[in-house]
């Protein structure tokens, strides 16, 4: 230990440079670990401060009341998504979180200071708490008027024929008063969506949000800081809590929803349920009918306007119309027969046999009223009484059923008062809604259902032996016993736990440092290992003593090998200091320059244990893995050698021994296997393209070391095996090298696969196209380009290198770039490396994409509130509010509309792991065009076509594309998505499936919430403007596409500046590497200069002739690995993109300039010594 | 372009003093010799002979006294002119021959006349250089394509290209067996006698001393006995 402690002084200087350049890769390696570790930290604080102490809650998608919930200790909230808009400066604010919350909502967080939530009594408005993000976005103070625009629950659904599609009935304005500005943190920062920017959240007394919204006691979410996981136990539903309704007259009850069509699955679970326990059922279809008609002539219709049509199974009588009297053996009801009641029948003076016509609304795609008839055969005319008497079989619904007449009605449909007689109020005054004609339920069902069901009513009588009240309790029971409360739209939330995990974030940043600085971490420890090369070398002399004095090679080698390690050890300790400092520095670059990777300055500095020991423990093996490779090769001179001072230990490197025998085996051995991996190339090649064109690739690097190798001596003697003789001249063996063994692998190789290629193509033409298409795919082009030139460049400067030929006349330019090939393994590995980390450098350039993106579309929109009207269509345009000036100019743009199901930003945007994307529907217009018409076929209910983006699903959700990816449907069934992908698009946040099988998965999502923008280029601003001011409510943000896709490029970029600035940075790192590796050739050619000097040359001639040396190796490294750069971009994409060639040219000219610099140093550093005491030494 | 150098050197070495920090190496040396003349320097480790070569040979400044080239005295010239002047007056070999081994012997030879403008004919003269030493049909090899004897022709060559009024031998046959010595010496008399300048060898080799017209024997950093051949064979 004292032989190493003065050893370590006696070369302090070679032992700190040894030790800095450990600290830097430990320090860049750590640091790197480290960033990852505050990505985490601060994506975990974020958690952490917007989630309080909430551990658990319970979402649903409709409002319910929460005594259906058994667990103590809830927050009840309602949690609604709106646009906000500041009643003085008009300035608006979309998707704002709004919480309905009472003041216990609060106590979830610890410290908080509770807002006022509590109406001034001197004002009329409520009041709101907004944090700073949205009063920064929408410029108010407290004491301020804003309006908050929110969706009001429909009971009954827009896109059906009974909802109403109109803005007042779907958006509740709301006037308040801003009472308070809190922080955006704690409950400020309150979201549900794990994202790292800023949420704008609205804050409103729960009480005040019921009232406006007409949801008295009825919320929407429950939290709880309770640890103990909540369960569809938790909830007791009822049918009430399901928006049922049972109602029980004389001998039977009625199944109502209040949504008028009752749910598909609510529908088949009671039909199930009361098959299962023997009650009678008569399921109903109600519909509304714009007309009943008998045509009396060919000129002259018969009319009875507005009325109600019941589709029931006509060929049974359970109750009390004695449908079935028609309906005899001989004459069977069918499907386009009607019954007409009495009155109806008297009206239209109508018969039976006679042909009626029904005309009726239908919604098509587009949320429109399409007019349709049918034609029935009139069966039957059956009396007002019974069933056909009772307006209870139809569902109520607002402003038809509630209505003193006719006259009074507001349907959400366009609905003719003119059509409206005298004798048609009196029929209502009556009978009310009660039903004029009666088709088949089958029928009825194929005319008038759709995704929110096929049933109004399913009418129930008794079981046998109970009453009805008794069946209705029964039915009740075990109706409810099917109904899991996931299948009505509630979710149970481990919101703690799960945004924890998604705090992982979907980028490893730690990783992802660590490769974006490998080129730093790499020169580091290549420059560690030339250092202590050098400082090895330096003590030869010692060296050579220690073994002539009899100290075994071992030991010697364990000695500096533990000298090594200490001084590594020591580096790596500073090295973790510089780790924080290199971690705080890349957050600054994370905050700052390179913003965009990130999208918000979060992020804080995290130092975790693990990560520096991680770190320093990598780094030491790498480190102490490059020093032995230095100490092994001290027993490779001999001793006198060493005693005579040299430095070089491969120019006096011994060659082994072995026997003839053995090295026969060897050659061999390397053929066959050779061999092998040549068909093995050649077969995958053909079968599986890519894993082939891997193996090619090898097989091209092995041909290129053996065109470095001195291939001509090495086929002579593989060809002839020559005897080489030894200095001593008596011992004769045949060699065993490393090129040798190369080129018995190589030629294995190349037959190999050049006989594979040959039979399977002469077995198999398909092959032959599978070949053309790996080789013609950009990957390929770009590393064949790439490789290409850097093998030609590289090859071409080790041939010069080796260069015999004499010049006509020596000039000092010549003379020193000649003196590269003084240690041609040297300069060789200095241009390589050189070469690569340039191409790397440009080439990795190719992807950046500065200048905006060309779309097909202008824009891109989304709405806050869904917009239910079509607004390609003039009439869908009058709903929505636009003037005729605003709609004839908006006719010349085509606006694609999508459903949304709300979810996760699943794009590079999103730093946090996302589980449940958001998912679009495509309307059927795009999907006529590929790639979207993938997204036709459907395999089955459960398993639908979809398309993602293959970079979001590989990267940001981690999913194998080729997998189907699950998510859950409305009634929380699992649905297979099988994915098709697509690239650098504007969906890179969603998944995208069929409107239609968005419509079946999750038929209660209505209208539309993202749009896609055609218009022409001189009318995009006015057409911004009239869609954002007139569809103000719906918080409507129109969006350049251009910019929306250079967002999602912006972050591509960064990683690429990132790459190049790290990349750039660890070249710079590598230069000094050659310049250290100079300093090592100086040191080992000091002999040589002397001579120099004393044949006259001065000190200023040798200093340019070794920079000249130095320049022409960096300039050709250089030059190289650019031209391999831009060959590979043009390879693969045909042509030089737009491209940052001011930041790379800067970055290239920093790094030639640096490698300049810091080879002038090294040079001067060796020629400050005494040059001419080398000569006397001798 | 073989022409004998006709010009009339003279080496004068008066007083000179060389001290390492307190050693003294050499010690009020002064001797005078002129062209055509050769001089072996000789005497026991550590007396002071190499460098006494190398203060001739101005890559080591004395302490005290003067070196006379040509009735110059190189140290009194600045670091421009005194790296010309030991190019163009100076020729040295080593024991180690210190060829440049990425260079052919050509190239070898021609590299002393890089160190200022090149003469237009010294390739033309370096050719005739090495056809001189023997080494015609190794004119394209590299150094490790050399053997020993040949290497140190090679130097040889190299020292001689800038036509030195003074050649500086640092034993060069130190590394060499007796028959290639004999065949190096041989060599050396051959040029030194076509060139007329001064031939100063340091050896350890009293046999090979023995062939000079002067012998200087160095102990202890004191020049102890100049003799003259002649004095020495009488």
């Amino acid at each position: 230990m004292q032989t190493i402690w003065k050893s370590a002084r006696h070369y302090w200087r070679i032992h700190l440079i040894v030790a800095l350049c450990t600290a830097v890769a430990t320090g860049v390696l750590a640091g790197a670990l480290i960033v990852g570790d505050s990505m985490r930290g601060s994506l975990r604080d974020i958690t952490l401060d917007r989630l309080g102490r909430i551990q658990h809650a319970i979402i649903a998608d409709h409002f319910f009341s929460p005594d259906i919930v058994g667990r103590k200790n809830m927050e009840p909230a309602i949690l609604l998504n709106g646009t906000v808009v500041s009643a003085d400066t008009d300035s608006r604010t979309s998707k704002v979180n709004i919480y309905g919350i009472s003041h216990t909502f609060y106590e979830l967080w610890d410290d908080i200071n509770t807002p006022d939530l509590i109406k001034d009594t001197n004002q009329p408005f409520a009041n709101v708490v907004i944090n700073e993000a949205l009063q920064k976005e929408l410029n108010v103070e407290i004491g301020d008027a804003i309006f908050i625009n929110l969706p009001k629950s429909a009971e009954i659904h827009p896109d059906f024929l009974l909802g109403s599609r109109d803005t007042a009935d779907n958006i509740q304005s709301l006037r308040v008063i801003v009472s308070d500005i809190i922080a955006t943190e704690k409950v400020g920062r309150f979201s549900l969506q794990p994202h790292q920017s800023l949420p704008r959240n609205a804050y409103i007394s729960i009480s005040v949000l019921q009232k406006a919204l007409g949801q008295a006691n009825k919320i929407n979410a429950l939290f709880t800081a309770d640890t103990e996981p909540l369960a569809s136990t938790s909830i007791h539903l009822s049918i009430d809590a399901l928006g049922l309704k049972t109602h029980v007259d004389n001998n039977h009850f009625d199944l109502q929803s209040e949504q008028y069509l009752i749910e598909p699955k609510f529908s088949e679970t009671a039909l199930t349920v009361a098959t299962r326990n023997g009650i009678p059922t008569i399921p109903t279809l109600t519909y509304l009918a714009n007309t009943i008609s008998k045509n009396i002539n060919s000129n002259e219709v018969k009319n009875v306007p507005y009325s109600t049509i019941l589709a029931i199974p006509l060929d049974t009588s359970k109750l009390d119309v004695p449908f079935d009297k028609f309906n005899t053996e001989e004459n069977r009801i069918g499907d386009f027969d009607v019954y007409l009641n009495e009155w109806t029948a008297d009206d239209l003076g109508a018969k039976i046999g006679d042909n009626i016509e029904i005309t009726y609304f239908n919604v098509n795609a587009d949320e429109e009223y399409i007019t349709r008839s049918t034609t029935f055969a009139l069966k039957g005319i059956v009396p007002i009484e019974g069933i056909a008497a009772d307006p209870n079989i139809i569902p109520s619904f607002p402003g038809i059923h509630d209505t003193a007449g006719l006259s009074d009605w507001d349907p959400p449909f366009p609905f003719d008062y003119s059509q409206v007689r005298d004798k048609d109020e009196a029929y209502w005054d009556d009978y009310k809604s009660a039903p004029k004609a009666f088709i088949p339920l089958k029928t009825g069902k194929n005319l008038w259902r759709n995704r929110f069901g096929d049933l109004t009513a399913i009418r129930m009588a008794s079981a046998p032996g109970k009453d009805i009240y008794e069946t209705k309790t029964l039915f009740e029971s075990e109706f409810l016993k099917f109904i899991e409360p996931e299948e009505i739209g509630f979710q149970f939330l481990a919101l703690q736990e799960d945004g924890l995990s998604a705090s992982k974030g979907s980028t490893d940043f730690g990783m992802l440092f660590s490769s974006l600085s490998f080129f730093i971490i790499f020169a580091a420890a290549t420059l560690v290992s030339t250092t202590f090369a050098i400082g090895v070398s330096q003590r030869s002399r010692e060296i050579g003593i220690l073994r002539a004095v009899g100290y075994k090679l071992k030991k010697i080698r364990q000695r500096f090998l533990f000298e090594g390690i200490v001084i590594t050890f020591i580096g790596s300790i500073l090295g973790s200091l510089l780790a924080i400092c290199y971690a705080q520095l890349m957050i600054i670059g994370l905050k700052t320059w390179w913003l965009p990777a990130i999208g918000t300055p979060f992020i804080d500095l995290y130092v975790s244990g693990w990560s520096l020991l991680i770190g320093i423990s990598v780094t030491l093996v790498i480190v102490v893995f490059f020093i032995r490779h230095v100490v092994k090769r001290l027993g490779k001179a001999p001793t006198v050698a060493l005693l005579s001072g040299e430095t070089d230990f491969d120019e006096v490197s011994r060659v082994p021994k072995y026997q003839n025998i053995q090295v026969k085996i060897v050659r061999r051995m390397s053929l066959y296997l050779g061999l092998v991996f040549g068909l093995l190339a050649g077969y995958f090649l053909c079968t599986e393209g890519w894993v082939g064109f891997i193996f090619l690739l090898i097989l091209c690097s092995l041909l290129y070391m053996i065109l470095r190798s001195k291939w001509g001596s090495l086929l002579t003697d593989w060809t002839t095996p020559k005897l080489n003789n030894h200095q001593n001249g008596k011992q004769n063996t045949l060699k065993l090298d490393v090129p040798t063994l190369l080129l018995a692998f190589g030629i294995g190789t190349i037959v190999g696969f050049i006989f594979t290629l040959l039979v399977l193509a002469y077995t198999d033409s398909h092959i032959l196209d599978t070949i053309d298409t790996v080789f013609k795919h950009p990957i390929t082009r770009l590393l064949g380009s790439a490789t290409s030139i850097l093998g030609i460049g590289t090859f071409l400067f080790s041939k010069w290198l080796g260069s015999q030929r004499v010049p006509k006349r020596l000039s000092r330019l010549r003379f020193g770039l000649k003196n590269t090939a003084w240690q041609p393994i040297h300069s060789n590995s200095s241009v390589m490396i050189m070469s690569l980390a340039c191409c790397i450098i440009v080439a990795v350039g190719v992807n950046r994409h500065d200048a905006l993106p060309e779309t097909e579309y202008a824009f891109v929109a989304d709405a806050s509130l869904p917009i239910h009207h079509n607004i390609n269509s003039p009439a869908g345009r009058i709903e929505l509010g636009f003037t005729d000036e605003d709609s004839t100019l908006l006719s010349q743009s085509e606006i694609l509309s999508f459903r949304v199901l709300p979810g996760e930003d699943v794009s590079c945007l999103n730093l946090y792991k996302p589980k449940n994307p958001q998912i679009l529907g495509v309307p059927a217009e795009m999907i006529l065009t590929e790639p979207w018409n993938t997204l036709i076929s459907t395999q089955s209910d459960q398993k639908i076509s979809a398309i993602g983006d293959e970079n979001s699903l590989r990267w940001i959700l981690h999913h194998d594309p080729n997998d189907d990816f699950i998510v859950q449907d409305e009634n929380g069934d699992p649905l297979n998505l099988q994915l098709s992908t697509i690239k650098n698009s504007l969906f890179q946040s969603q998944l995208l499936i069929s409107d239609s099988n968005f419509k079946k998965s999750f038929p209660s999502i209505s209208g539309y919430q993202f749009f896609l923008i055609k218009t022409p280029t001189g009318l995009r601003e006015q057409t911004r403007q009239i869609l954002e001011s007139t569809l103000e409510k719906y918080g409507y943000d129109v969006t350049s596409a251009a910019e929306r896709l250079a967002s999602f490029r912006s972050v591509e970029n960064t990683y690429i500046s990132t790459f190049q600035s790290l990349g750039g940075l660890g070249v710079l790192i590598g230069t000094v590497g050659i310049a250290l590796v100079m300093l090592r050739n100086i040191i080992e050619r000091r002999g040589e200069l002397a001579t120099l000097r004393s044949f006259g040359f001065r000190l200023k001639i040798l200093f340019r002739m070794l920079l000249l040396e130095s320049y022409f190796i960096l300039t050709i490294g250089m030059l190289i690995g650019i031209a391999a750069g831009l060959a590979a971009i043009i390879g693969s994409q045909g042509h030089l993109p737009s491209f940052p060639w001011i930041s790379l040219t800067i970055t290239l000219l920093l790094i030639y300039v640096f490698g300049i610099i810091s080879n002038c140093i090294a040079i001067s550093v060796a020629l400050r010594s005494p040059l001419l005491s080398t000569l006397k030494s001798e | 372009m073989n022409q004998k150098n006709e010009k009339k050197h003279q080496l004068n070495v008066t007083n000179v003093f060389k001290d390492f920090g307190d050693i003294e190496v050499l010690r009020n040396v002064s001797f005078s010799f002129n062209a055509g003349q050769s001089i072996a320097i000789t005497g026991p480790s550590g007396s002071g002979k190499s460098t006494l070569l190398h203060i001739i040979g101005t890559l080591e400044e004395p302490t005290k006294g003067q070196i006379k080239i040509n009735d110059t005295d190189p140290f009194n010239l600045s670091e421009p002119e005194l790296a010309r002047y030991r190019n163009s007056v100076i020729g040295f070999v080593f024991q180690d021959h210190h060829l440049l081994p990425q260079y052919s012997v050509l190239e070898n030879v021609l590299i002393p006349t890089l160190a200022f403008k090149q003469d237009p004919n010294a390739t033309q003269y370096a050719e005739e250089l090495i056809i001189r030493v023997g080494l015609t049909d190794r004119i394209s090899h590299r150094p490790s394509a050399l053997s020993g004897g040949e290497r140190q022709r090679v130097a040889i060559a190299r020292a001689l290209i800038n036509r030195p009024s003074i050649l500086l031998c640092d034993e060069p046959t130190g590394n060499l067996d007796n028959i290639t010595s004999t065949n190096i010496v041989d060599l050396l008399f051959e040029m030194h006698k076509s060139e007329n300048n001064i031939l100063i060898v340091v050896t350890h080799n009293l046999e090979l001393a023995a062939r000079f017209e002067n012998n200087l024997q160095l102990v202890d950093g004191v020049c102890s006995d100049v003799t003259m051949q002649s004095d020495m064979q009488s």
